[in-house]
């Protein structure tokens, strides 16, 4: 029997979505930016990536299937109580996943592109990775394996999840319900995370339940004072999706080559890092934000 | 010799073709909604940069870094300014801006040929800006 691929059964309605989105903006209906090239490039990233992945996905999966032989405890695929259990805990490993790839250069590197968009719509979430196996971050899932989990349930969890975060790169949702935005991940909590706001930046690693967030203190709401201004700390100025896809790891490679004594600085430091304090990271840009705040209030009190 | 396992050679067959079926409909899927885009043209709006709209986008993206001097290009289109000893570069990518930071000096010798002013950035991300300026390098340079 052909295994469920929640991907594969949603991408008519990734079309029809998009579709919507451009008519809907077009008659001005709802909120949403479409900029010609950078559509090109999110969907061509989009439909290129599962060739790329094809490249490693036979490793991945012999890997979880290898770790599943010495599986802990006996899960049934058939049991309600293993598919809740497996949706909490892919959920909890997806905000690790993410996390890590934005804190750590060398992930960094295989994610940056899913971010280098200027633009925030439903093509953005369709600018997928073309490098995410070779950086490994499928390993984080072994454990799952390892509990019992059986890799092809784990597979339809990542597959439920990639599709749930489909629909949340739109700005034509404003705010979902109270409950619905304190619980789950929403175009709301997403806008904050592919902002470049220095307030925004490194927030709402959520992949379908934004309580992790709230747990491990990451959580930024979306503030109307301050609206989100997307991509990257440095965004980029090519439309060449080569260069798009491998830009990260061309500059490590860089980076490595001209100061072989920092190598791992430069690999494993945080996006940013230089041995000698000349470029920003993430933290550097919100303290410099954060004095700029300060001085501006200060002058507003003497005045 | 071992004979060749014919059944699953037609379903490697098989799973070939759907793929190339699925990946072909996926790119005339890409095609499609690439001219929805071009025909809706719901990019940004864009008008052209002043010296205000410029000074805000630098700061965004160099906050709390003074700037110094200001040379907006001529077509609005991008902006260099001066920070002590650092030029900031602006210039406009898409319905969108980017900017990079290089050596004064590196800006100063910057090729300026039919009013427009070729920066090398040096960067794989952002190979080069190219901004339309009255006349380069700033005169008081020339005199210094």
């Amino acid at each position: 029997m052909k295994p469920l691929d929640p991907v594969a059964l949603a991408t008519p309605f990734f079309i029809v979505s998009i579709i919507a989105e451009i008519l809907l903006a077009r008659f001005g209906k709802a909120e949403a930016r479409y900029e010609v090239k950078d559509t090109a490039v999110s969907l061509g990233m989009g439909l290129l990536s599962g060739s790329a992945g094809l490249l490693t996905a036979g490793a991945a999966a012999a890997a979880s299937i290898w770790v599943y032989r010495f599986h802990l405890f006996n899960i049934p695929m058939t049991a309600v109580w293993a598919w809740i259990v497996v949706f909490l805990l892919e959920d909890l490993t997806y905000y690790g996943f993410h996390r890590f790839s934005h804190e750590r250069r060398f992930w960094w590197a295989a994610h940056v592109n899913h971010h280098s968009s200027q633009h925030y719509n439903l093509s953005t979430a369709l600018r997928q990775t073309w490098t995410g196996g070779i950086a490994g971050t499928w390993a984080l899932w072994l454990p799952l394996a390892f509990l019992g989990f059986p890799p092809s349930m784990i597979a339809i969890q990542k597959g439920v999840s990639l599709v749930y975060q489909y629909w949340i790169h739109t700005e034509a949702i404003r705010r979902m319900p109270r409950w619905f935005e304190a619980v789950f991940n929403t175009p709301s909590h997403h806008r904050v995370h592919h902002a470049r706001n220095p307030r925004y930046l490194d927030k709402n690693y959520a992949g379908i339940l934004i309580v992790w967030d709230r747990m491990f203190g990451t959580f930024q709401p979306e503030l109307d004072e301050e609206p989100c201004r997307y991509g990257l700390v440095k965004n980029l100025g090519t439309f060449n999706i080569v260069r798009v896809a491998f830009h990260e790891w061309i500059g490590i490679a860089g980076d490595v080559v001209r100061h072989p004594r920092h190598a791992l600085g430069y690999i494993f430091g945080p996006p940013g890092w230089s041995h000698d304090g000349t470029r920003d990271t993430s933290a550097s840009l919100k303290a410099q934000w954060e004095a700029g705040q300060e001085t501006a209030e200060k002058l507003d009190v003497a005045a | 010799m071992k004979r060749p396992n014919l059944a699953s050679g037609t379903k490697g067959t098989r799973l070939n073709q759907a793929y190339l079926i699925q990946t072909a409909a996926s790119a005339a899927a890409v095609a499609v909604l690439v001219g929805l885009a071009a025909w809706a043209k719901i990019a940004k709006p864009a008008a052209p940069l002043d010296e205000a709209r410029a000074r805000k986008l630098l700061s965004d993206d160099f906050p709390g870094r003074p700037v110094d001097d200001l040379w907006v290009a001529v077509d609005g289109k991008g902006a260099l300014a001066r920070s002590g000893a650092t030029a900031l570069v602006l210039c406009k990518m898409g319905d969108g801006y980017v900017c990079r930071q290089i050596p004064w000096a590196q800006a100063l010798t910057a090729s300026f040929r039919d009013g427009r002013i070729t920066v090398n950035l040096a960067d794989v991300g952002a190979p080069k800006a190219v901004i339309e300026l009255a006349a380069w390098p700033p005169h008081k340079d020339l005199t210094a």
